[in-house]
């Protein structure tokens, strides 16, 4: 049976779908909402405000995670997509491929709290043995290299993410063809000039994308960071604080919204962009596939 | 190439430039390995060595080397297991449910939604990913809660009279939680998985008269089946392990694997963590060679490569 024949079972498919996407958005929607009212959630009475917005930036602990939050997206960013395409790259190339693409896929199925635990005890005790091994040559230089802070955050985030990022950029990859690689090679461009002028402009897509999804990530994680960060509080260790020990309050209404509208509309713009280039390229195609009839 | 270059010129200058790309050209291959040498070391190794720590010896505030195998049997001789084999129980009902309401959708994108437009709808499932999974959890406080979003609404339709409140602090919640969570991988890991399902064989199976159960089950099943396990895994070892959800949707009697571990962190008894921790992978590793040993698992990766 074609699907046209019956077109109001296609449609009714159709709408299925969107009332899955919709239920799996409620409760941020339904936060949304929340967010706007004066009299916080459960009111009998329905009073908009903006209010509870202003006093997020008025919140200096707040802003003060904000900022580490924001930090430690971008270092896990630079550090994280690079690696990803290296990755890929290796990926491509590769004659066995189940090793490396194990490795780069396995940490999507580790659980957050098991990662998280089996990271930070790993950081502890080599901790311990960089002091150990620093009192008996006598320098002090090891002594904080693991030791939890910013850095072992990062380490445990860029695992967390990598999958994402090599699995993105892969996608994109396996638009292009090797052969241009090839042509530049032969025309005398250098492995990075053949890289750089002629495969990352097609690939360029899926980095940023995997960016954008780095940063969107990081931000959003909560257990590997609070478990693995030192001293510094970020972004959603400050809500969660907030959350458990106030209770959900109207300010905490407009944070999480404030934070899935800046996300919807990032991904979303990012959505729409590549609708917008994939119709424009294809129109351009099409163009230059017409023949010319006058 | 070097030597080419350098019997053409012989300038000075040129020399030195041919021993940088020829240090390049030795560290480049490094470079791309860079990135599984660090998964190595930082990600690999670490689970690998939950084991070792995992028999080590408890002190006050952390541990010390040495042989026992007092967390194992702190945990499989107390409540704990009989907690975890119930969240896998629970976990396995979401992995049911995310199925049931999941897979249809991606054999829907393949088979009924043109070729090119297929990865926008996919697309759409990442959006409610995209938001932090503490505000996707924390907001189903008021929407399941007893005064909450469902109840209102069915007592405003008249459909019961009072609240339900099982919906929120008990099994239900937690499988609720799971299932809003992890539905979108099952739509992707499905959708991954119907490339295997080339679109003339839903036109074959018409041709030859047969109806959509027994296409589904004879045909569709068998030629996914390595993306199907691949996404039930994923849902059934996040349902064991994320602490989140039994912390903030469950009742007495809710807790998995996640919460265990981090219980533990917090009690500092690192040991008993790390055991959970080893179990779990234990766990994950089993499920993952039993499904490559029947459906081969690198199959889901061919549109990829």
């Amino acid at each position: 049976m074609n699907d046209y024949d019956n077109i109001w079972l296609h449609k009714l498919k159709w709408s299925y779908l969107l009332l899955v996407v919709l239920t799996l958005m409620t409760p941020v929607i339904y936060v949304m909402y929340i967010s706007f009212n004066a009299n916080g959630f459960g009111a009998n009475e329905y009073a908009f405000t903006m209010e509870w917005y202003g006093l997020i930036f008025s919140d200096a602990l707040l802003i003060g995670a904000l900022r580490w939050t924001l930090m430690l997206a971008l270092v896990v960013t630079v550090i994280a997509v690079p690696m990803a395409l290296l990755a890929a790259k290796y990926y491509k190339a590769a004659d066995n491929k189940l090793f490396p693409v194990f490795l780069l896929l396995a940490p999507l199925f580790v659980p957050p709290d098991i990662l998280g635990s089996a990271l930070l005890v790993f950081f502890k005790n080599l901790n311990f043995a960089f002091i150990w091994l620093g009192d008996q040559v006598g320098i002090s230089l090891f002594d904080s290299w693991f030791r939890l802070s910013f850095l072992t955050a990062t380490i445990g985030l860029i695992i967390y993410t990598i999958p994402y990022s090599f699995v993105v950029i892969l996608i994109t990859m396996g638009r292009y063809r090797p052969e241009q690689t090839e042509a530049a090679r032969a025309c005398g461009a250098n492995g990075w000039r053949a890289f750089w002028d002629i495969e990352f402009p097609q690939i360029q897509a899926g980095v940023f994308s995997a960016c954008a999804f780095t940063i969107i990530l990081v931000f959003n994680e909560y257990t590997r960071t609070s478990l693995l960060k030192g001293g510094f509080d970020t972004f959603t260790t400050v809500l969660i604080s907030q959350m458990l020990n106030t209770g959900m309050s109207g300010q905490s209404y407009a944070m999480s919204a404030l934070v899935s509208f800046i996300a919807i509309a990032i991904i979303g713009s990012i959505i729409i962009l590549t609708m917008l280039r994939t119709e424009s390229l294809s129109r351009i195609a099409r163009a230059k596939a017409d023949p010319v009839t006058s | 190439m070097a030597s080419l270059t350098n019997k053409r010129t012989d300038g000075g200058t040129l020399t030195v430039g041919t021993q940088t790309s020829q240090l390049l050209e030795m560290l480049a291959p490094w470079a791309f390995r860079a990135p599984l040498i660090f998964m190595v070391l930082f990600f690999a190794i670490p689970m690998a060595m939950t084991v070792v720590f995992s028999v080590f010896e408890r002190t006050m505030f952390w541990m010390e080397p040495g042989f026992t195998l007092f967390a194992y049997e702190n945990f499989f001789f107390s409540a704990r297991l009989v907690n975890f084999l119930n969240s896998m129980k629970y976990s396995l009902i979401s992995v049911a449910i995310c199925f049931v309401f999941g897979f249809p959708i991606a054999v829907f994108v393949r088979k009924s939604i043109p070729q090119v437009a297929q990865h926008r709808v996919v697309l759409l499932f990442i959006l409610p990913f995209m938001v932090s999974e503490i505000i996707r959890v924390f907001a189903l406080r008021p929407v399941l809660q007893r005064n909450g979003l469902v109840n209102t609404t069915l007592m405003d339709l008249g459909l019961i009279d009072e609240p339900i409140t099982a919906l929120i602090y008990s099994h239900t919640g937690v499988v609720i939680g799971e299932v809003l969570s992890f539905l979108p991988f099952i739509v992707f890991s499905g959708f991954l998985a119907m490339e295997a399902v080339p679109k003339f064989i839903f036109e074959v199976c018409d041709d030859l008269g047969v109806g959509p159960w027994r296409r589904f089950l004879d045909v569709i099943l068998p030629l996914a089946a390595p993306g199907i396990f691949a996404g039930s895994v994923f849902i059934f070892v996040n349902g064991l392990g994320v602490a989140l959800l039994p912390n903030i949707l469950g009742g007495a009697g809710a807790v998995n694997a996640g919460l265990i571990a981090t219980q533990a962190i917090t009690a500092l008894d690192f040991p008993l963590a790390m055991a959970v921790s080893a179990i779990m992978m234990t766990t994950l590793m089993a499920l993952l060679w039993i499904g490559h040993r029947l459906f081969d698992l690198t199959k889901i990766l061919t549109p990829l490569s």
